[in-house]
């Protein structure tokens, strides 16, 4: 009784945060610029799209601009023409295009009806190498004990050069796990003719490899102005247990990015933007402009930014007894092949055991 | 009913006429003629403490005095019989018949009405002040007068009663801070005691870090402020502090929902000196230790003040005054990170009347703020500590003309150091793999002269003017980065720094600050008063948020920095109707502000070396019209306010890339146009009462995405002006019951008050915020502080 008395006078859970549909202006369809070359071989892609009414019926439907003419120049004059691939809107280098440091690199850009664009020049920085890669699991309470939400937390470990600035981006890469099922436990479906959920043990298969799909991407930014010259260990992914992942072994890939500190600025309110919580101490939203420029109109706005970055990639396999919270493991009553996108071969350079 | 009105009426306002009392003869007759002085006390009846600030008018001769902190009063008078009338918030008038044939002392008392009348009295302590008086905006509120509004989480809260009157308004539920007539919060000196005090509010501004207990009145000047006050833009909010009694001990105590408050006080040396002591803190902590949501259990939120003063009679006109103040806060909500923050303050204050002209108020102070953020968080450990010391000095002596025409004169002086920001890293696990970083202290003094002459012109016409002159001095050491000109101050055009030794001065503003203001009365019951007011504020708050937050930073103005200069026109009309009973005015008034500063986009202010580079100068104008009807006397009291103002921004400067919203006119993030607020109390019987508040206020401007895009696939909003559209309107009842309980023993002395704020559960937006989270497609949220009716209950006893 107590208790509940507490919970009615109690201050906290007072407040509380909902949806609301706010009327919103009709947006302005803008030319959006996503992607950046590395130091590593290619093909790096860049994606055009165009912006729209925020909280509209399109939301999630990418408008990929097609049929555009993408080129990179370096400073020494050189020309690299991407291609458009299969998937609309995104263009590629060439395989065997990689970005130099010291170079810089500019994005120039023509629209089918004759628009053109251009980024400002990004000069690519050399980047510490990544020396270790170290994980910890990490527990997230929730409301409901059973559900808290756990996962490992990725550590890149590096040195920090003392005689320069750096602005580190970090991303995730390719990312396999080992796929564990039990076709033992197979039974057949409940509209079986004769023996509905009867007991049919498969022998095959227990042991898959799938890709995570690459779908919404968080990313880690760092600047060295609090670190400079000092060996560094710090947070740079995290990656979250559904039960299957951490069976046997997961792989992620690192990579460790060198960006300007325009793309670092451009990065920091990106990030400020996805962390809001509209609390009191919420940052105002801000104006994120990046580094495209339209040579035809200088009053059009183009959102997104080119970058260019050295690059140094490093996998990680975490393995599940070296996490000391975990989710309860999920069973897959079947062949591990009827998951969609689950193989047999393991992904090139598999060696959990290195 | 119409009769007791009457009756009432005629208690307060014909006192002495109708009854007659026995005289008084005061004095040792030695034949003095004329110049005889008398010298006063005036005591509350049960508690014995001073009362401060009534009005003591001897009626025969059109004088009124005013009692000072110890409740003390003087007059001079002739030989011969004379009517006294006490007049008092909350308090019974006392008339006090008497002879006077020598020198002598009165002392006197005054009871409570509290629950001893069928109605009650609420503000101005001289029912037509508001007409006669050459004042502009200016209100004093006593605490009997706040003690009849419904509390907020269980308590009186002086911040949050003042936005309840015109002109006044605060950005939303949770937020310290005031905005007073289109002005930002930092444009506001709060001064406790006298001295000034930088974060007054407990847990981000739910509770003002004043303990009501411990307060015995505060003015807040609005529109035409004294010379006597400078430094900041738009208000002064001058905060006394209660002495003790120094006839017996006694206390108050109090029990809320989610606090808990003591104080008291009495005579160390009885008639001499007096102490009075007072504690208030919080046990959410403890609440939140019982919580099943696992956010809260591992939260923490704890706050306590501490006063005490001491007060001691040198003799009748001399006393000295001394005040200690601190305020603590911590608070972490679900995460490592603990932010706490102190204030702390020690006033000397001397009061001294040296003739039946000459009087003197002397304040001494030592003011300190202290903010930390611990990160405990096992990766890169760090404390960052920030904070400011404030010593100053005040004089001002006061030398009476005539009856009605008096000067003031004076000066202040204060140094300000300011330590934005140091960064000390912890120990995680032996090493340490992030710098050290500490901002350069900044090194500031503030001094003043002023003058000011009041006077009045028979009945019709009172002056007020003066001018007040404010210096300021920017002082090393300090290392100063230098620009390339006709470049925007950004760290890529930056073409060299300049040391400066300590002690040198890097930049000195100077300015003269005149005061006028004018009154004329058309009758006894109406009068019109305009005025005319310069203010300059050296110091900025800089703030990327829309309210009083962790990573707000204080500056002091420097070469990038010019300071803050406010210019106020002001014209009202003021009538009392139907005997006093109403009040009520009309009051406009027009604003311009010079150098207010507006972050640029994605602005870093914690621990940024060079604040310049963050934010651009811009110009602030504000303007409105404020409608104001209060009812003093009856059964049922209140008042409604209703404000219409806006304040607006504009940033133009020579860079492109650093005008906002093309360098038009656009609303400040506090632009509230709308802002009604009625308050009412109904005494429903001898020991019982209930008031009810209701606000509105059109909502506050937002930024709204013009659209969406797609970025390393994010779904990220575009924003490309600011402000430009509004969260929904606000508006909230609150309702509070206050009663006894029957009974004699002393338990029933105390007074109960049950409220429940948001009656109708209004999810009053905070903010409107667009985010893409995991699971849900982009779309817009509310954050509403206060969502469902939240009720609580107090006890409080005075003893």
């Amino acid at each position: 009784m107590l208790k509940k008395l507490l919970y009615i006078i109690l201050i906290l859970p007072i407040s509380c945060i909902e949806p609301y549909k706010v009327e919103l202006p009709q947006g302005e369809q803008l030319l959006t610029v996503d992607g950046f070359i590395t130091t590593d071989s290619g093909p790096h892609i860049i994606r055009l799209t165009r912006s729209d009414t925020y909280g509209s019926v399109f939301q999630g439907l990418i408008r990929p601009v097609s049929q555009a003419n993408v080129v990179i120049r370096d400073s020494e004059g050189n020309v690299t023409f991407l291609e458009e691939g299969i998937e609309r809107g995104a263009y590629q280098t060439p395989p065997d295009f990689r970005a130099r440091v010291g170079i810089s690199y500019t994005l120039l850009i023509t629209l089918l009806g004759g628009k053109s664009y251009t980024s400002l020049p990004e000069r690519v920085a050399a980047v510490p190498e990544i020396l270790e890669l170290s994980y910890s699991a990490v527990g997230f309470n929730t409301e409901d004990r059973l559900l808290d939400r756990s996962g490992a937390r990725i550590f890149a470990h590096f040195n920090d050069p003392s005689d320069q600035t750096n602005f580190y981006y970090w991303r995730v890469g390719a990312r396999n796990y080992v796929l564990v099922a039990n076709p033992e436990l197979y039974r057949l479906p409940g509209t079986h003719p004769t023996n509905p959920r009867g007991e049919a043990p498969k022998a095959c298969c227990a042991i898959c490899y799938i890709q995570e799909p690459g779908r919404f991407q968080r990313f880690a930014i760092a600047s060295d102005e609090g670190f400079n010259g000092l060996p560094q260990r710090l947070p740079v992914a995290f990656v979250e247990d559904d039960g299957l992942k951490f069976k046997q072994a997961y792989r992620a890939e690192i990579l460790q990015m060198s960006i300007s500190a325009n793309a670092h600025r451009f990065l920091r309110l990106v990030e400020q933007q996805t962390s809001l919580t509209g609390s009191v101490f919420d940052s105002p939203p801000a104006n994120i402009r990046g580094n495209m420029i339209s040579l035809d109109d200088p009053n059009e706005i183009v959102l997104g930014f080119f970058m260019a970055a050295g690059v140094s990639k490093k996998e990680v396999y975490i393995k599940p007894g070296k996490l000391d919270i975990r989710q309860t493991p999920k069973t897959i009553p079947d062949d591990c092949l009827t998951v969609p996108g689950a193989t047999l071969d393991p992904p090139a350079g598999w060696n959990p055991d290195n | 009913m119409k009769e007791t009105l009457l009756y009432i009426f005629l208690i307060l306002f014909l006192p002495g006429s109708l009854f007659a009392q026995q005289k008084n003869v005061i004095g040792r007759d030695i034949g003095q003629l004329k110049d005889i002085k008398i010298s006063g006390r005036l005591i509350d009846q049960i508690t014995g403490e001073p009362l401060v600030g009534a009005t003591v008018t001897v009626k025969e001769v059109n004088k009124t005095e005013v009692t000072n902190t110890n409740g003390n009063f003087n007059l001079v008078l002739d030989r011969a019989e004379y009517i006294l009338e006490i007049r008092y918030v909350g308090y019974e008038t006392v008339t006090y018949p008497f002879v006077a044939v020598g020198e002598g002392r009165i002392s006197l008392t005054m009871i409570q009405e509290d629950f001893t009348l069928d109605d009650v009295v609420i503000f101005g302590r001289d029912p037509e002040k508001n007409i006669r008086s050459t004042d502009m905006g200016a209100i004093t509120v006593s605490m009997n007068t706040l003690k009849e509004l419904p509390p907020f989480l269980g308590e009186v809260d002086i911040i949050r009663s003042l936005a309840t009157l015109p002109g006044v308004s605060q950005v939303g539920e949770a937020s310290s801070g005031l905005n007073v007539r289109g002005g930002g919060a930092d444009q506001n000196l709060i001064l406790f005691a006298g001295a000034p005090i930088y974060n007054p509010s407990h847990l981000f501004g739910l509770f003002t870090a004043f303990n009501p207990d411990v307060v015995n009145d505060f003015v807040l000047y609005k529109s035409i402020i004294p010379t006597k006050y400078g430094g900041r833009g738009s208000s002064i909010l001058d905060i006394t502090p209660k002495s003790g009694s120094l006839d017996k001990w006694g206390g108050d105590m109090m029990v809320g929902t989610v606090s808990g408050k003591l104080s008291l006080n009495g005579p160390v040396i009885k008639d001499k000196v007096s102490a009075k002591v007072g504690f208030r803190g919080s046990y959410i902590n403890w609440l939140l230790g019982a919580m099943n949501n696992p956010d809260l259990r591992s939260s923490n939120a704890n706050f306590n003040d501490i006063n005490g003063i001491l007060y001691g009679e040198i003799n009748e006109n001399h006393n000295v005054t001394y005040s200690f103040y601190r305020s603590y806060d911590d608070f972490a909500l679900a995460s490592d990170t603990t932010i706490s923050w102190t204030n702390l303050s020690h006033t000397v204050r001397y009061q001294g009347k040296f003739s039946e002209r000459l009087s003197a108020d002397v304040i001494g102070y030592y003011s300190k703020y202290d903010f930390t953020i611990f990160n405990k968080s096992g990766i890169n450990n760090f404390d960052l500590e920030s904070g400011i010391t404030d010593p100053g000095l005040r004089l001002n002596f006061t030398y009476a003309l005539g009856p009605n025409n008096r000067v003031s004169f004076g000066g202040d002086t204060k140094s300000i150091t300011i330590r934005p920001g140091e960064l000390i890293p912890g120990q995680s696990g032996g090493e340490s793999t992030i710098l050290p970083k500490k901002v350069q202290d900044e090194f500031g003094r503030e001094s003043g002269f002023y003058l000011q002459h009041e006077l009045e012109f028979g009945e019709k016409i009172g002056v007020s003017y003066g001018i007040r002159y404010d210096m300021y001095q920017y002082f090393g050491p300090r290392t100063v980065k230098e620009y390339a000109p006709n470049l925007p101050l950004n760290p890529g055009n930056v073409i060299g720094e300049r040391t400066y030794a300590s002690g040198e001065t890097i930049q000195t503003y100077d300015g003269w600050g005149p005061r006028a203001s004018l009154r004329y009365s058309l009758d006894s019951k109406t009068s019109i008063k305009a005025g005319y007011n310069k203010m300059y504020q050296f110091i900025h708050l800089i703030s990327n948020t829309a309210t009083i937050a962790p990573t707000d930073v204080w500056k002091l103005s420097d070469q990038f920095f010019k300071p803050q200069i406010v210019d106020q026109y002001s014209l009202g009309i003021y009538k009392n109707l139907k005997g006093n009973i109403f009040e009520t005015s009309i009051e406009v008034y027009y604003k311009d502000i010079q150098n207010v500063l507006e972050y640029k986009d994605g602005a870093r202010l914690l621990l940024q070396q060079n604040l310049e580079t963050e934010v651009v100068p811009g110009q602030g104008q504000a303007y409105g019209v404020e409608l104001y009807v209060k009812k003093n006397l009856g059964r049922t009291t209140g008042w409604a306010s209703y404000t219409y103002s806006r304040s607006l921004r504009r940033v133009i400067t020579p860079f492109e890339e650093e005008i906002i919203n093309d360098g038009e006119w656009y609303p400040a993030n506090f632009d509230k146009p709308h802002d009604l607020t009625l308050i009412g109390n109904y005494k429903l019987a001898s020991n019982a009462s209930i008031s009810a508040t209701f606000s509105y206020s059109t909502g506050r401007p937002v930024s709204f995405p013009e659209a969406k895009f797609d970025f390393s696939r994010n779904s990220l909003a575009f924003f490309k002006e600011r402000n430009t559209q509004r969260i929904p309107d606000f508006h909230r009842l609150d309702l509070s019951l206050n009663f006894k309980l029957k009974g004699t023993s002393k338990f029933h002395d105390g007074d109960w008050t049950f409220a429940i704020m948001n009656v109708y559960g209004r999810k009053n937006p905070f903010s409107v915020f667009f985010a893409d989270q995991t699971g849900s497609p982009p779309q817009s949220y509310i954050l509403a502080i206060l969502g469902v009716p939240f009720p609580t209950l107090s006890y409080s006893l005075k003893f």
